[in-house]
């Protein structure tokens, strides 16, 4: 059984944004594996022009919130720039008994890797309307500062589209480890959303059990 | 699950219903997110469902239709009508094109300073002028996305069910599968694609637009030109294998679409909109909205601006030597509100200006004013923002003139800048004047205003590229403009001229801006300068009377001249070339035409500036030419 991990390329992205950016990016990645029967939403971003899809399932979103809320308390808490967010799908399978535990394990057939360089707590004045969603619209007296930073979120925009694409091509491309539907409970395969700073000594250790713990036959094609 | 679950199918026939029911769902997905509604009863029919935003209830009834793929969809009549047509053939391809309709007779009205054309002569003059291969179309129709489904069979059918060596229930699950997975990618991909935000905007407001989509489903392909498939991009989505073939999905699409797409949602009066949607610099193919305007040239607009578009508006009326400053305005505007453009800083306009200002103002102390020559010979201090200024060039200027000798080198310092800002754009002397050229001045103009402060800019460029010594060439550019803005001078009344140019006094010292030190050379060519263009603004009489002047004087036309500026100018990089490769084309080839007829174009002049200037220039003296010889052959009158 292979694991398939997508490397998403990395953003810039200032604090305000991390939200947005982190839902567009794991609701547009769950809605591609959200196999049951789904009614899609669509999303428009407040910060970018960019409409995203939400496959409609109120505990998915619940659970995805929760982690963003997660990954921004510990942006404040450790301001480690190069943060990452991993999301995996597992399948559920009963180990035997004659192993040392009765748990079920969770066999991970992907991973997709976001990653984000969140910019530094905005100490000159030209961020600090940062924090509002609606920072757009705030007048900011320094022209080029605010012209700088149009073009910082246009180009935040445009690889925020990149990264999406990138999503659509893999899901396009990487197709026959996804399990059978059938297998399927609920609308989505599950996952889990674990978060890590490179930084983190951990990280390494973390990212190697959870390849131990991939492998097994769950495809069926 | 499903439907085919329980059926009791045989697996080949259960392949061929999910091959079916997938062209079905993919058309139903494309159409969804791309026809607007056109009414609400559209949508609010049996489904529950009202707008995609509200839709995240699962309790609400499945439809089989919704079952198929997992996948519940809004109601897309449109969808249904022409899958119902698909499905009597026989798994064909499905080719559907997404048309973008602007109408132009939305506008129209709205642009009524003008009172020369009437409303109907003007949309024919407009679409006209914007969509030359449409001819006369009251309204103009792009494809803007096309996207091609087909199932690609490999054998026929007996030999694949008997040659797969999968088992056929494992067969048909798979495809569900990835058909599924296809979906829910063409879904996610469907709104990232430029011509969601139309769809979107459509929907969004009930303000009535000037463009609407429309789609078209076909069996076959009606292949695009070359030069529309160079507008479009393809993303091809991976193809689902099947047992004896495979499902194909692929989708063309026009990645700019900025010129209806960039609409500000912010509340604007009515009346720009129309330029907005044709603004040249939005989109290629579109020329001109402009176009009827007889008088002021929109190149100037820019000029005026300084810090943001929204500023310019008030600006944009001051300069009273432009009798209609509106449309001409909203069409600059467009251009800057571009993205691309926008981000250029617009402060660095004036800083040209003066030049011209001080030319036509103060000719007789140029040395005080010009000093150093910042410019002439030393390389630039500040190059690595020369890109605007060589993706203007390259614009303007996409001749593919064989490589010639260059016979003079002020051609290579001649700053393109220079001296298109202190030659006005030449006269609107009719309204059929090709607007074409309009928009090459004024792209150019808008790209100008990112160049560097210095001028070495350009010419540093140019040297380098053409690697000529910059350093002989720094005085006969000067004499240029300043013979040039002598006659102006002579002729006419300066003060007409100092309109645009007034907003930037303030720039007038400053030294950085300065193209270079005037040398007494000038004086020495101020016979020669076919300048005297402009002065047909003011009056027709003292216009023939000054065109007259300039035959006399004029040398006769170096033909040598004029190509080696274009492969100057052809060899310089740029992005922005493809946005204008076409009018420029045609118009240096007319303008090329136009020369060998014209003797009355200076060389110099001619190099000195970009070849678009020239070949306007040349036009305008071709008309002027003809109207002379109008007036003279009879009394008839020849103004347009």
């Amino acid at each position: 059984m292979n694991c398939e991990v997508c490397q998403l390329k990395e953003l810039e992205v200032e604090h305000f944004e991390i939200r947005e950016v982190l839902r567009c990016i794991l609701h547009t990645i769950l809605f591609h594996r959200a196999l049951g029967l789904v009614r899609p939403k669509d999303i428009d971003l407040e910060l970018f022009e960019i409409t995203y899809v939400q496959c409609g399932d109120i505990e998915l979103e619940k659970k995805i919130d929760e982690k963003i809320d997660q990954f921004i308390d510990k942006v404040e808490k450790h301001p480690n720039k190069k943060n990452q967010i991993c999301l995996s799908f597992y399948e559920v399978k009963n180990k035997q008994a004659t192993w040392f535990t009765n748990k079920v394990e969770r066999l991970h057939w992907e991973q997709w890797y976001i990653n984000l360089n969140v910019a530094q707590h905005p100490k000159s004045p030209k961020t600090h309307s940062g924090k509002s969603h609606h920072s757009k619209a705030v007048v900011d007296p320094g022209e080029s500062a605010f012209e700088e930073r149009s073009v910082r979120r246009a180009a935040l925009e445009s690889s925020l589209r990149e990264v999406l694409f990138q999503i659509i091509k893999f899901v396009n491309e990487k197709k026959d480890h996804v399990p059978s539907i059938p297998n399927l409970e609920g609308v989505s395969f599950p996952f889990e959303i674990t978060i890590s700073s490179s930084s983190d000594s951990a990280f390494g250790m973390d990212m190697f059990k959870r390849m131990l713990q991939t492998g097994h036959p769950t495809m069926l094609s | 699950m499903a439907s085919y679950h329980g059926n009791t199918h045989s697996e080949p026939a259960k392949m061929e219903q999910i091959i079916t029911e997938f062209f079905a769902k993919s058309l139903h997905i494309i159409l969804e997110s791309r026809c607007p509604f056109v009414s609400s009863r559209n949508y609010s029919g049996d489904q529950i469902i009202s707008s995609p935003s509200s839709s995240s209830s699962s309790s609400s009834s499945v439809r089989p239709r919704d079952k198929w793929f997992n996948l519940a969809l809004r109601d897309c009549p449109a969808a249904l009508e022409n899958i119902d047509f698909w499905r009597q053939s026989n798994l064909e391809p499905m080719v559907v094109d997404v048309i973008l309709v602007q109408r132009p007779t939305d506008c129209s009205p709205k642009r009524g300073i003008d009172g020369n054309l009437s409303s109907k002569e003007r949309s024919l003059f407009f679409w006209n002028s914007e969509h030359d291969e449409y001819g006369c179309e009251a309204r103009s129709e792009k494809i803007i996305e096309r996207w091609v489904l087909q199932y690609e069979s490999r054998k026929s059918s007996r030999d694949c069910s008997s040659g797969s060596k999968r088992s056929s229930c494992t067969s048909s699950h798979t495809l569900y599968k990835k058909s599924i997975l296809l979906l829910r990618s063409l879904y996610a991909t469907v709104r990232l694609l430029p011509a969601y935000k139309l769809f979107r905007d459509l929907n969004s407001s009930g303000q009535i637009r000037t463009f609407s989509l429309s789609h078209k489903v076909s069996s076959f392909v009606e292949p695009f030109t070359r030069r529309e498939e160079a507008e479009m991009q393809r993303f091809v989505f991976t193809p689902v294998d099947t047992s004896c073939g495979r499902l194909c999905l692929s989708v063309l699409y026009r990645s700019s679409l900025s010129d209806v797409a960039s609409e500000p949602s912010t509340p604007m009066s009515p009346q720009f909109i129309p330029d907005y949607v044709g603004s040249p610099m939005a989109d290629p193919l579109k020329r001109f909205p402009s176009l009827p305007v007889p008088h002021g040239s929109p190149s100037f607009y820019p000029f005026g601006r300084r810090h943001s578009w929204s500023y310019d508006l008030y600006r944009a009326s001051s300069p009273s030597a432009f009798p209609s400053p509106s449309p001409s305005y909203s069409d600059s505007r467009a251009s800057i509100s571009k993205p691309s453009s926008h981000r250029l800083p617009p402060t660095c306009l004036p800083r040209h200006l003066p030049e011209a200002t001080q030319v036509h103002k103060k000719n007789t102390s140029f040395d005080e004013y010009w000093p150093s020559p910042t410019f002439s010979l030393s390389p630039s201090p500040s190059p690595p923002t020369y890109i605007p200024g060589s993706h203007m060039s390259k614009a303007l200027l996409r001749s593919e003139s064989a490589p010639l000798n260059i016979p003079a080198s002020k051609l290579v310092n001649a700053p393109s800048l220079f001296n298109k800002q202190s030659l006005p754009p030449s006269p609107p002397l009719k309204g059929t004047r090709p607007n074409i050229s309009k928009m090459d001045r004024s792209l150019g103009l808008v790209q100008t205003t990112s160049t560097d402060d210095k001028f070495s800019i350009g010419k540093d460029e140019i040297g380098k590229i053409s690697g000529l010594k910059i350093s002989s060439c720094g005085s006969p550019q000067k004499s240029f403009s300043r013979s040039s803005s002598r006659s102006f001078l002579d002729d006419f009344d300066d003060s007409e001229f100092s309109g645009p140019f007034v907003v930037d006094d303030d720039d007038l010292t400053d030294p950085g801006s300065r193209p270079g030190s005037f040398d007494q050379k000038g004086h020495q060519c101020e016979s020669h300068e076919p300048g005297g263009l402009f002065p047909f603004r003011k009056s027709q009489d003292a216009a023939v009377g000054a065109l007259v002047q300039m035959l006399k004087k004029a040398p006769p036309l170096c033909q040598d001249s004029f190509n080696s500026r274009n492969l100057l100018q052809a060899s310089q990089p740029g992005t922005l070339s493809n946005r204008c490769q076409e009018p420029n084309k045609t118009s240096e080839e007319t303008g090329i035409q136009h020369a060998s007829s014209l003797s009355t174009a200076s060389s110099r002049l001619v190099m000195s500036r970009t070849t678009a200037d020239a070949l306007e220039e040349l036009k305008g003296y071709k008309e002027m030419k003809d109207l002379l010889l109008r007036q003279g052959g009879d009394s008839k009158h020849g103004t347009a």
